[in-house]
């Protein structure tokens, strides 16, 4: 029997959660993901976020099922493009993300998708994509409380990056390690990471 | 435990909603019936020290479901039946150390002691000091600390009881109105600790067929209670929502999870703690909310994965179904 595969323990690395601002090197990750436009919590994200757990348990329960590499499903993952602080929620463009073993390639994906709309399951199913996306160096810091508040834990990445002659460059991306259905938006816990590059 | 966008469940309007506050809410009509139920209990144990004193029977007389009757008497007690019972035999035995000159085997054994030797150590550990020196010490009372203030009492029977106080922070407890949810499910019969195995086996089955997504939701409903029955006979079901095309096969059943009322209150971190928040919610909430608990099971729904979570930050809802209004 195999162990138990935790990308995130694998590349604990690229998970770690300061509470000040750290440089960090992410290796090219393989995701499951799905993209959209709109405020975070409204409607369609939420029908993202449905069919991107439902698409990653059918993935992996399957790979089980046959005797193959069992491994954990990752924690939700979102990338945000654009000037966030300028555009107003609505016009967000994002991309929701669940790492994924290397492992898992295009057959399992088609494979899924028609297996959970035989169910009826969400046709959003279909949008799900596998991406690889290469990071390389982040800025990476823990940030605690509401999401309304990480532009104050971006501020202070912000400030690291440029004392090591560094700028903010790429899309942010966050890690969801808290439930905001249950969890209190003070006690929330969310990884945040942000490309950077040489000014 | 699958899916950040779950159905959540319809509460009902504000105004019936008894969140908090549950002090200055507290109804005393039904605190009291509970507590008559439960004084009827506590009579009868100390009427049939000398019998087995089989919970269900205890249940009955109760009238409370054996699902919820061990969970209220502890809540409101403060201690297990088993507990309750034990100690009660103790200090009977204490009481016949002070007023009647059978040797101390006799006692012990009337006590329910095989020997003497587990007889002084349990008497021991409870009173401080062994059964011949209590005897001769002068004064020396025949009491178990309780919070219950329920004693033996030679020939008397308890006329009342302190049931236990809701302590520390307030219970955030919610009344919600549950439609019927049709269940796929996989029974467990072992201990409670080890459903891990047979859920693994559910998801696994489940995922591999589609079944897993579209806002299904995650519950465990546990027909006999940890703290009572033996670990290998506790039953387990391990539940998955699924609409009308699912069909049972090999394994797996389908069963419908009654609809209605139900106390809901979130508990945070292990499972190995979910017990004290049952008895709380059962034992303490429940009493003092106004309203009574049916006689089906209670159940608790996994908001997220065990697999991918740590103890310290499972989030589980627990369901205890309550009569109408």
């Amino acid at each position: 029997m195999n162990t138990k595969l935790d990308l995130y323990k694998v590349h604990k690395t690229e998970y770690v959660m300061p509470r000040q601002p750290a440089l960090v090197h992410i290796k090219p990750a393989q995701y499951l993901a799905i993209e959209g436009r709109g405020a975070p919590g409204e409607a369609r994200f939420q029908e993202c976020i449905g069919a991107l757990y439902a698409m990653s348990f059918t993935i992996k329960m399957t790979h089980k099922f046959a005797g193959k590499q069992d491994y954990t499903v990752c924690k939700l993952e979102g990338r945000y493009f654009g000037d966030l602080a300028a555009a107003p929620k609505k016009e967000w463009k994002w991309k929701l993300l669940i790492r994924t073993p290397d492992f898992i390639g295009e057959k399992e994906m088609a494979a899924a998708a028609a297996t959970l709309l035989k169910r009826k399951k969400p046709a959003e199913v279909k949008e799900v994509k596998l991406e690889t996306i290469d990071e390389g160096d982040c800025v990476q810091m823990l940030h605690v409380g509401p999401y309304d508040k990480e532009h104050e834990t971006i501020a202070l990445m912000q400030h690291f990056a440029e004392g090591r002659g560094l700028k903010l460059a790429g899309p942010h991306h966050e890690i969801y390690l808290s439930d905001p259905r249950r969890v209190p938006a003070e006690r929330l816990r969310t990884i945040l990471r942000q490309p950077v590059e040489r000014i | 435990m699958i899916e950040k966008n779950a159905k959540s469940v319809k509460s009902l309007p504000a105004g019936r909603d008894i969140t908090g506050g549950m002090n200055r809410r507290t109804r005393p009509a039904t605190l009291r019936f509970y507590k008559e139920q439960l004084l009827r209990v506590l009579v009868h144990i100390q009427e049939h020290l000398d019998e087995p004193l089989a919970l269900e029977a205890l249940a009955r007389l109760a009238c409370l479901s054996p699902y919820h009757f061990h969970r209220v008497f502890s809540g409101m007690t403060g201690e297990t039946l088993a507990g309750h019972i034990r100690r009660l035999r103790l200090e009977r035995a204490a009481w016949r150390l002070k007023l009647c000159s059978s040797p101390v085997v006799e006692i012990a054994f009337q006590a329910g002691y095989e020997t003497h030797e587990s007889f002084t150590r349990a008497f021991h550990a409870a009173f401080g000091v062994a059964p011949a020196r209590f005897r001769r010490r002068k004064g020396a009372r025949a009491m178990i600390k309780a919070s219950s203030g329920v004693h033996y009492r030679d020939r008397k029977h308890p006329r009342s009881f302190r049931a236990a106080q809701m302590k520390g922070k307030p219970m955030n407890v919610s009344i919600k109105h549950m439609k019927p949810m049709r269940v796929a499910f996989m029974r467990h019969v072992g201990p409670y600790d080890q459903v891990g195995k047979t859920w693994e086996r559910l998801m696994m089955v489940l995922g591999k067929e589609g079944w897993l997504g579209g806002g299904c939701q995650c519950l465990g409903l546990c027909h006999d209670d940890p703290a009572v029955t033996p670990p290998d006979k506790i039953r387990y079901d391990a539940c998955v929502t699924v609409d009308a095309a699912f069909r049972a096969a090999g394994d797996i059943g389908v069963q419908v999870v009654p609809g209605g009322d139900y106390a809901v209150m979130t508990h945070f971190g292990p499972y190995d703690n979910l017990g004290a928040s049952y008895e709380k919610l059962l034992g303490q909430w429940v009493p003092r909310s106004g309203r009574r608990l049916r006689a089906t099971p209670s159940f608790e729904i996994y908001l997220n994965s065990p697999d991918s979570t740590e103890p310290q930050d499972l989030v589980t809802d627990i369901y205890a179904p309550l009569e109408p209004d």
